[in-house]
């Protein structure tokens, strides 16, 4: 009987110790079938524009790869969290993705307000994030950045070079800012005003307007008062398109110039006109514009999700977030662990996916994406009036 | 001086759509004391109908109009037939929570149907054509929107002060009991009022959604304003939802030119707090007086 006890014990013992090194060696998020990667996204509400396509298009191409047979065998199973672009409802969204379905990493996660209010939870807790659809400029100086890794654009830079450039090229003395009154615009702003300062230019008038508004026909009058050589948006596509219209019909017409997060050729049905000749940035070759690789994934994701269709930028600019993601599974081999990935990631130099282009990271460098190229509208068409432009790299 | 002109004229314009918005939610909560938090969602989805009978089916605008309008209608009278009837026994707090729950399913399936994209819808109406009264701009749809605002609220007056309709609305909203004993069908006309509270709404989507664009979102802001300026003209006085939503209109435009446009869309709370303290009946609303 002591004997049977004995065994019992050292049995259970030895299933302990063995389960317990199991849970040690295995990496939350990778099983040898699958990697789970979360998200939160604006799935709903005033800002579902940019995050239900940007969503759709990293769920297209994630069901494409996994449809060719995935990453050394792994699937890549995207969860994806509604945050209706509330900065409390995305901390409470990334605490669920990592405590309790235990991502591997978190891809994207748009806005800045809410980028920077889980910023503090990842970066603690050593999660993978790589992409926050955020300011790139806001992790300079921000502690602990090994497990970050960001080639998404700096509003900051593309505010000031955009500014420089209209200051140089558009003969533009005088900016007003028209932008959405949170970090996201306020960035855009700050860019702005560094532009015009470096230019010896001015911003004369700095007009902000709440996420939900619809009536801007105060905030055209204001702009129109500026007497603005040239309006920079940083702002919603809705809010900008209505700007657009607004300032028209009030007679006012200085230089419009925007941030990417208006690319998206949907701007030319919502603004019509209006949104002729207005002067762009760009991270990646927008669709349509002549690069066939670009071109062919938009058709492929399209075919897994037709309404990827009405907002192209958008969704291709999902699969840009999700691509240097998969390029570090990729170069990380079979035997996936959190270092061999950060090693992976910072292994990629001068990389160019499908979308995404120019991807350097490196021990030393977690900012992959350092420059923009400036685009105007012309005629329902988006043409390059520059090559690329680069700005300093950051972290 | 033209400024301020300019200003003001951008404000009535859009201080008329406030007010239709408005309307809708005092004819409701006069005549079933529910105060119908999916006002803007029913106006959406009205206006979405109109969307899709333009752009799918091929309809001409004043019949898609009036099948958004009918849409609307029908959804709202539905809604009280098969909800908020049964569930005549809550409070006023639970009545509020049942038509947050119909916002946000409406919204659901405006997002499932129609997706988050925005959309132009097509309208009569040029929003780029402009007149001009010396340097004082206002756009074709402006003046439109306002003529049919004030057209449909006068409408609107009158179905309720002058027809045997109107005075039963009247009847029930100030006695029901009395009102049944007097062999009015409460039941019926309660649904008319629902059906003709959502139309009114769908009539101000309709209107905003050509200058606004047209997304499940659109009537978040037109909503918490129209509910400001019923607040601030009195949740039982029409004229006073009327004149609330003018003047409101205005108040936003003239703060955002001369204080601050950062504040703009603050000043709607900041009424609705100042006429609770103040005013709490509104400007042309009736004291409520209880015996005990």
């Amino acid at each position: 009987m002591r004997t049977s006890i004995r065994v019992a014990a050292i049995v259970t013992l030895m299933v302990l110790i063995a389960t317990a090194t199991v849970a040690q060696t295995q990496e939350r998020g990778i099983t040898p079938t699958e990697v789970i990667i979360g998200t939160s996204q604006p799935l709903s509400g005033p800002a579902s524009f940019w995050g239900l396509p940007v969503t759709g298009g990293m769920d297209a191409y994630i069901r494409i790869l996994n449809d060719q047979g995935g990453i050394h065998g792994r699937k890549v199973r995207l969860v994806a969290l509604d945050d209706s672009y509330l900065p409390a409802r995305a901390v409470a969204n990334v605490r669920d993705l990592v405590e309790r379905v235990g991502v591997f990493a978190i891809v994207g996660l748009l806005g800045s307000t809410n980028a920077f209010a889980v910023r503090e939870y990842i970066v603690d807790n050593q999660v993978i994030w790589i992409n926050p659809l955020a300011d790139a400029n806001m992790w300079a100086g921000f502690k602990g950045k090994r497990t970050l890794f960001v080639s998404y654009v700096s509003y900051v830079d593309e505010g000031r070079i955009l500014t420089e450039y209209a200051s140089k090229n558009l003969k533009a003395k005088t900016f007003a800012v028209f932008y959405q009154n949170d970090l996201f615009g306020q960035k855009g702003l700050l860019g702005v005003k560094r532009g015009a300062a470096n230019a010896k230019t001015k911003v004369v008038a700095a007009v902000p307007h709440e996420l939900t508004e619809r009536d801007f026909s105060a905030h055209a009058l204001k702009l129109r008062e500026s007497k603005a050589d040239a309006v920079v948006l940083y702002t919603n596509p809705t809010a900008g398109a209505l700007l657009a219209k607004e300032i028209a019909k009030i007679g006012y017409s200085p230089r419009l110039i925007s941030t990417s997060a208006l690319a998206d050729p949907a701007m030319f049905t919502l603004a019509g006109e209006a949104w002729n000749d207005v002067v762009l940035a760009a991270y990646f070759p927008l669709p349509g514009t002549g690069d066939a690789k670009i071109d062919a994934t938009l058709a492929n994701i399209v075919k897994v999700n037709p309404a990827l269709a009405r907002t192209p930028f958008n969704a291709v600019g999902g699969v840009s977030f999700l691509e240097p993601f998969l390029e570090g599974l990729r170069r990380a081999g079979p035997n996936l662990s959190r270092n061999s990935f950060i090693a992976a990631m910072e292994s990629i130099k001068n990389w160019n996916g499908d979308v995404a282009r120019a991807i350097t990271f490196g021990p030393d460098r977690h900012q992959g994406l350092n420059r923009i190229m400036i685009v105007k509208s012309e005629n329902g068409q988006y043409k390059k009036l520059t090559d690329w432009i680069e700005y300093p790299v950051g972290f | 001086m033209a400024l301020l002109a300019q200003y003001a004229v951008g404000g009535l314009a859009v201080g008329s759509l406030y007010a239709l918005v408005a309307l809708g939610i005092v004819l409701l909560y006069r005549t079933s004391r529910v105060l119908n938090f999916a006002h803007g969602e029913l106006a959406t989805f009205g206006t979405f109908v109109v969307f899709t009978l333009l752009t799918s089916a091929r309809w001409p605008f004043a019949a898609a109009s009036v099948g958004g309008l009918a849409a609307a209608a029908v959804i709202g009278a539905a809604f009280f037939f098969l909800v908020i009837r049964p569930a005549k026994e809550s409070t006023l707090l639970g009545k509020i929570v049942i038509t947050l729950g119909l916002a946000l399913v409406l919204q659901g399936t405006a997002v499932l149907l129609w997706g988050t994209d925005p959309k132009t819808l097509p309208f009569p109406l040029s929003d780029v054509k402009v007149y001009r009264l010396g340097e004082v701009v206002v756009s074709q749809i402006s003046v439109g929107s306002f003529i049919i605002g004030l057209a449909l609220m006068a409408g609107l007056y009158v179905l309720v002060q002058h027809s045997r309709i109107g005075l039963a609305m009247r009847a029930v909203s100030q006695n029901t009991v009395a009102a049944q004993a007097l062999a009015i069908p409460v039941r019926q006309i309660l649904v008319l009022t629902w059906g003709l509270a959502s139309s009114l709404g769908a009539a101000a989507g309709i209107l905003l959604a050509p200058v606004t664009l047209l997304d499940p979102y659109m009537m978040l802001d037109p909503f918490l304003k129209g509910f400001a300026a019923a607040v601030l003209g009195g949740m039982d006085s029409m004229p006073g939802a009327a004149i609330g939503g003018l003047l409101l209109g205005i108040a936003e435009a003239l703060f955002a030119g001369y204080i601050s446009v950062k504040f703009k869309t603050t000043l709607a709370f900041l009424i609705i707090i100042a006429v609770l303290v103040l005013r709490p009946e509104g400007l042309l609303g009736k004291e409520y007086r209880r015996r005990v």
